[in-house]
């Protein structure tokens, strides 16, 4: 990276492309629905030139289904039993009848292809992120294949159930568009046990001043894995942002005594810069619920805080990766989420010209900034979570406390409710001690 | 009002009576004291409270974390480019720094023109 007030104070402006032009592909027509509702999935989701037919232009779409599965009877391909559930020290799928492990192919050689992210132009979707079509029902029902008997499944809760005449295990895998089947599951790879330590550990260290209820009623073992909807975003995009930044010329004092006062002379520079980035799976809560991080009525900001995950290593959809786990659907869209991408973008882009503005040691004002999104890729994935939730109730106030886990890497952050009566007297016994040192040295000076 | 909330303080607190005496020395010695004096360090017992507090409850609660994407993404950047040019000076400001200043708070948002 180039630290262009260091080596020059008006450095030329590479040539680069207009700034200003809009872009065709930026924005997200909501048509995929209809696309989304087709079982066979194509490659383009974009209309051919000439085609009377075809529809309006919209993003083009990635066909992620994993074709081999169906919804209803998923069988082992060794012995064919469907109890199949995952063995989160292998991160495969084994199945109890004959404990034969496999896993399902990952995702991002079909998503990312041979192409580099910096070509990546127009809006790219995986199938399982079109737009969640609000008359197909979240439950489904499905004829096991086992018995012919009709089984039904809510998607809002679990992804599989048992037939319950000939026991046969029904998973939904069919992408049909109510946000239930993502394009890609990251499967859990910290076991429950080690989940276990991770929040015991956390909670030990918060012990003192932690509610004396929650002391009483800690009990990390309910601890529960579950995987939660996130949009996996690829942008190429460009960023200007101008402002106004002052270098120190001077720095010097008037008056003597108690009156002398330190005054400052500077020179103040208009700052513009440029960059030009990708990003690489940026990760972004796709569920509304858990997008609202208000730390005043809930502690969603937790799970946020044990991101990122290791998203390369997500596979296609198996519905038995989520055996004995528990879920939450995606309800958010893609245009949905476009503001909250486009305000990390930025994010990042003002994070990426720091190195740039270190010459100007009295600070820079940003006043504007400009996004141009050329591309972006997104994919629907799960990703494991282990989440301990206390329910906490004070003077009327009710909140959730999160101690969640990184079901990959094993970070750990979570939220203790707090007895705010021993807090102040911990407050006001260093504040009377300090106090006292304070008046000690007062009194003998006086 | 800083002698008032002290005293409140060394109130809810009987047993400290030796504190509520010596504050009281202590106001005396700020009232005789000239303006711009050593007076400030009475502020340093609530500050201390109040920094304990915040500090504490922030440690339980983690109000104040979220994912640092700025970091943790991978990012990669061409060239930066741009330009600076000199507009204006300043002379004789007692400001430590230029107002507004938030070259450092990246998710602080700004006037967005296309």
């Amino acid at each position: 990276m180039t630290d262009i007030r260091d080596t020059s104070p008006e450095p030329p402006v590479e040539p680069r492309p207009d700034p200003l032009q809009a872009h065709p592909d930026q924005a997200v027509p909501n048509s995929a629905a209809a696309n989304q509702a087709q079982p066979d999935l194509t490659q383009s989701g974009q209309a051919q030139p000439g085609d009377p037919f075809a529809a309006p232009s919209g993003p083009e779409t990635i066909a992620t289904q994993n074709e081999r599965l169906t919804d209803g009877v998923n069988r082992c391909p060794k012995c064919g039993s469907t109890d199949i559930r995952l063995r989160a020290s292998t991160g495969m799928l084994v199945c109890e009848f004959c404990r034969y492990e496999w896993s399902e192919e990952q995702i991002d050689p079909l998503i990312s292809g041979e192409g580099s992210l910096s070509d990546l132009t127009g809006t790219i979707i995986g199938s399982g992120a079109a737009d969640i079509d609000p008359a197909v029902a979240g439950v489904l029902t499905m004829k096991c294949a086992g018995c012919g008997s009709e089984v039904v499944v809510n998607t809002a809760e679990a992804m599989s159930s048992r037939c319950h005449w000939c026991r046969h295990v029904l998973t939904v895998n069919d992408q049909v568009p109510n946000g239930a089947v993502p394009d890609a599951v990251l499967p859990f790879a910290v076991p429950h046990e080690q989940a276990v330590a991770s929040i015991r550990a956390f909670a030990a260290k918060r012990r003192t001043f932690a509610h004396r209820r929650f002391r009483a009623e800690f009990t990390p073992e309910n601890v529960v894995g579950v995987y939660m909807p996130y949009m996996v975003v690829d942008g190429n995009v460009g960023a200007d942002v101008t402002g106004y930044g002052e270098v120190k010329t001077r720095e010097y004092t008037r008056g003597t005594g108690d009156d002398r006062e330190t005054y400052y002379d500077a020179d103040v520079y208009q700052v513009h810069r440029h960059v030009d980035f990708t990003v690489d799976d940026l990760t972004i809560e796709s569920s509304a619920e858990r997008a609202d991080m208000n730390t005043l009525v809930n502690t969603n900001n937790i799970i946020n805080t044990i991101l990122p995950f290791d998203t390369k290593n997500a596979v296609k959809w198996n519905a038995n990766y989520l055996t004995g786990f528990t879920s939450e659907r995606r309800d958010q869209d893609v245009s949905a989420i476009q503001p909250v991408l486009e305000h990390q973008l930025l994010s990042i882009a003002r994070s990426e010209v720091t190195s740039t503005i270190s010459g100007y040691d009295r600070g820079v004002r940003w006043e504007t900034e400009r996004l141009e999104v050329r591309g972006t890729r997104w994919v629907s994935m799960y990703l494991p979570v282990w989440l301990y939730s206390y329910y906490h109730e004070e003077r009327g106030r009710a909140m959730v406390h999160y101690i969640a886990v990184n079901g990959r890497t094993g970070e750990t952050m979570g939220s203790v409710p707090v007895s705010k009566g021993r807090l102040l007297v911990a407050a006001l016994t260093v504040g009377t001690f300090v106090e006292a040192i304070a008046i000690g040295i007062l009194v003998a000076t006086a | 009002m800083m002698m008032e909330m002290l005293m409140l303080a060394a109130d809810a607190w009987g047993a400290l009576e030796p504190v509520r005496s010596a504050i009281t020395s202590a106001s005396i010695a700020w009232a005789s004291d000239d303006e711009g004096g050593s007076g400030w360090l009475l502020l340093a017992g609530p500050a201390s409270g109040l920094a304990v507090y915040w500090g504490l409850y922030r440690y339980y609660r983690n109000t104040d974390k979220s994912h640092n994407f700025e970091q943790e993404t991978h990012v990669e950047s061409q060239p930066i480019t741009g330009g600076d040019v000199k507009v204006d000076e300043v002379r004789g400001t007692k400001r430590t720094s230029i107002p507004g200043a938030n070259g450092r708070r990246f998710r602080d948002r700004v006037q967005r023109v296309q």
